[in-house]
């Protein structure tokens, strides 16, 4: 036992020692568990196929990662960063990112026009924040149509959203009030009065399912994926795409400033918005694809909340500003946590 | 649990010079040794002067830069909200600290006292055993626990005690039940030291002088535990303080401490300068707390010098 710990120390300090057997290696920061998995198996894979370069993975949460960044500001850690589309603003915002020279990325020549964020950073992947119920929990009849369908009394103490991002009932309450989200107070009279329905407020994804799961709340502001995570372990939700659209979700990707290989990122974008690429994301999570041109299995483009055509991704979802979010945020949720939580 | 100074430092004033050389005959790798606990107080100390030039740095909304000197962070606290917050913390901390011991006396003072080898070694691993699992593993225990589909509500509805389940997740019942058995070793182990430290002829002294077992408890036993308590008491306070996960995921948002507070507005409202205002202000409590703690429970720790 002792001669095999010491052999593996060995080991593992000459294979840290050694790492300039890789040719090259590009390294990407992403979100940990199945989100690095997801890359690993289907954009990483083929990136590595195709340049016989390696790929590594520094992993974090949102802002853990933002932060850290922010600290390493000229030298980063990582070539390629992971993060939502209003986070990548705060990226943007704080010099952290390349322009994108669109020429080297001939992929994003069928990316969506949701998905083209800011001369910055573009949409990896899509999912909807929308509403998710299990019918054998909550009254029978009752039809989640419209947003304005969550206000219904019969759902009192039943719904929970999430805690850490109030920006998708924010625009929806102002939608319902007729207004935009950068004129969110008109919808804030509305935002009280579901105070009542709340359940609870889940902290993040695992949380969200349990409460799903264990049905403690079983109507749900919820990310589409999750739902059919759960649904593929045998929960009974059902996905509802409410007139006013689902509230779209971009996450996506960028080239670090000072990054040492920048060529290498670019051709990692590139590979990330491949049709076939596009359509194993699609494919594993129950994602939207950001290309026009991944063709999905019908099974799996037949789900509400995955948009293929034009006419899906113009009526299904409510976009909000990703600028607008990622300086509202804050104050979204300020006022929420003030006014509604508490 | 009381360390008596004459014991462990040589008195200053007593022969100074010779003391001090002696002193470090006695122990020449002190100073080598304390080099690390030096880097570390070090290390602490820049941290929290950055957390406390952040709670007087203006917020950027859309950046996590941060601006100029204000006093905006600390006047926002006043807020009712944050204040009502400020008050929940200590009012769920004194409830846990106080449950914890008195749950937790009984637990040590059979730890210490039986006789039975089996029935020690039984409390010991349960009370024990619950700090070997991480805070989140024991708090996600409890959501099974405490749901309206979990065990306690089953039970109570299958026995026809309650006809409609007991709303024990996101209130305080519940994030107090959580709290005290994170708590509970803890303070089981501080009390068991200072039990352990009473010498039981006190107690067949009384007991030859005629006082029945419960009069000998209340008069020589509880008293002789004072240091005890009052160490168990204000260290299940300051660990309630900083409890973080269990009131998150019980409390589910709607049962909110600082530390969440803090986490939701670094991590979720990215005002980084307000946060860090909530920390400096929840540390100064945590430290008012705990003088005042000592102030009201000196005369206890004062019988317990024995």
């Amino acid at each position: 036992m002792k001669r095999f710990l010491v052999s593996s120390a060995a080991l593992a300090v000459t294979m840290w020692a050694v790492p300039a057997f890789a040719a090259e290696k590009l390294i990407i920061s992403s979100w940990g568990g199945s989100w690095k998995e997801l890359i690993e198996q289907t954009v990483a894979k083929k990136f590595k196929a195709d340049t016989g370069a390696d790929v590594e993975f520094v992993t974090g949460g949102t802002i853990d990662r933002l932060n850290k960044a922010k600290l390493a500001k000229g030298n980063p850690e990582s070539d390629v960063t992971f993060t939502t589309s209003h986070v990548g603003w705060l990226y943007a915002n704080d010099g952290l990112y390349e322009t994108l020279d669109m020429a080297k990325i001939p992929n994003a020549k069928a990316l969506v026009e949701q998905a083209k964020i800011s001369p910055y950073h573009i949409g990896s992947w899509a999912y909807v924040y929308t509403i998710v119920y299990r019918p054998d929990l909550v009254p029978a009849g009752i039809k989640f149509d419209s947003w304005a369908d969550l206000w219904k009394p019969e759902l009192k103490g039943k719904l929970s959203a999430p805690d850490f991002d109030t920006s998708h009932l924010v625009a929806v309450a102002a939608k319902l009030e007729g207004a935009e989200a950068a004129d969110w107070k008109k919808g804030s009279a509305k935002l009280v009065a579901l105070k009542p329905n709340f359940k609870a407020y889940y902290a993040n994804d695992a949380a969200s399912q349990q409460l799903m799961q264990n049905g403690e709340a079983p109507v749900q502001v919820m990310l589409s994926m999750n739902a059919y995570y759960i649904a593929s372990q045998g929960v009974n939700v059902k996905v509802a795409i409410p007139k006013e659209g689902a509230v779209l979700g971009v996450d996506t990707v960028g080239i670090m400033k000072g990054s040492k290989n920048v060529e290498l990122a670019y051709k990692f974008v590139n590979t990330l918005l491949d049709p076939e690429v596009q359509k194993e994301i699609a494919t594993v999570k129950k994602g939207s694809p950001v290309v026009t041109n991944a063709k999905l299995d019908p099974e799996v483009a037949k789900l509400p909340g995955i948009f293929t055509t034009p006419e899906q991704w113009d009526k299904e979802s409510l976009v909000i500003d990703h600028k607008l979010r990622a300086e509202k945020t804050g104050e979204w949720r300020q006022w929420f946590t003030e006014n509604v939580i508490n | 649990m009381l360390v008596r100074p004459s014991l462990c430092q040589v008195d200053p004033l007593d022969n100074p010079a010779p003391a001090l050389s002696a002193d470090v005959r006695r122990r020449p790798f002190f100073g080598l040794f304390t080099v690390p606990a030096v880097v570390v107080a070090i290390v602490f100390t820049i941290a929290m002067a950055a957390i406390l030039q952040y709670s007087v740095r203006a917020q950027i909304p859309g950046s996590l830069e941060v601006g100029g000197f204000t006093f905006t962070n600390l006047t926002a606290m006043l807020r009712p909200l944050y204040a009502r917050v400020f008050a929940d913390t200590v009012w769920l901390c004194l409830l846990t600290a106080v449950i914890s011991l008195v749950l937790g006396y009984p637990l040590a003072y059979a730890l210490v006292r039986s006789t039975n080898l089996t029935v020690k070694s039984f409390i010991l691993i349960v009370t024990v055993t619950p700090l070997f699992l991480g805070e989140v593993v024991r708090t996600y225990s409890w959501i099974v626990v405490l749901g309206n589909n979990g065990f306690v509500n089953s039970v109570l509805l299958k026995t026809g005690i309650i006809a409609e389940p007991l709303q024990l997740l996101f209130t305080v019942t519940g994030v107090t039940i959580a709290l005290v058995h994170v708590t509970l070793p803890v303070v089981v182990v501080m009390l068991a030291a200072a039990i352990s430290h009473i010498d039981p002829d006190y107690e067949k002294a009384a007991e030859s002088l005629g006082a029945g077992p419960f009069r000998t408890f209340l008069t020589v036993t509880l008293p002789l535990s004072g240091p005890g308590i009052v160490a168990g008491l204000t260290t299940a306070f300051a660990w309630t303080f900083s409890a973080f996960a269990t009131p998150q995921l019980v409390g589910g948002g709607k049962v909110n401490m600082v530390s969440n507070l803090v986490y939701q507005l670094g991590f979720a409202n990215f005002n980084f300068p307000f946060a860090a205002a909530l920390c400096v202000a929840g540390l100064l409590l945590t430290y008012l707390s705990i003088f005042v703690m000592r102030l009201v429970l000196r005369p206890m720790e004062k019988i317990g010098v024995h």
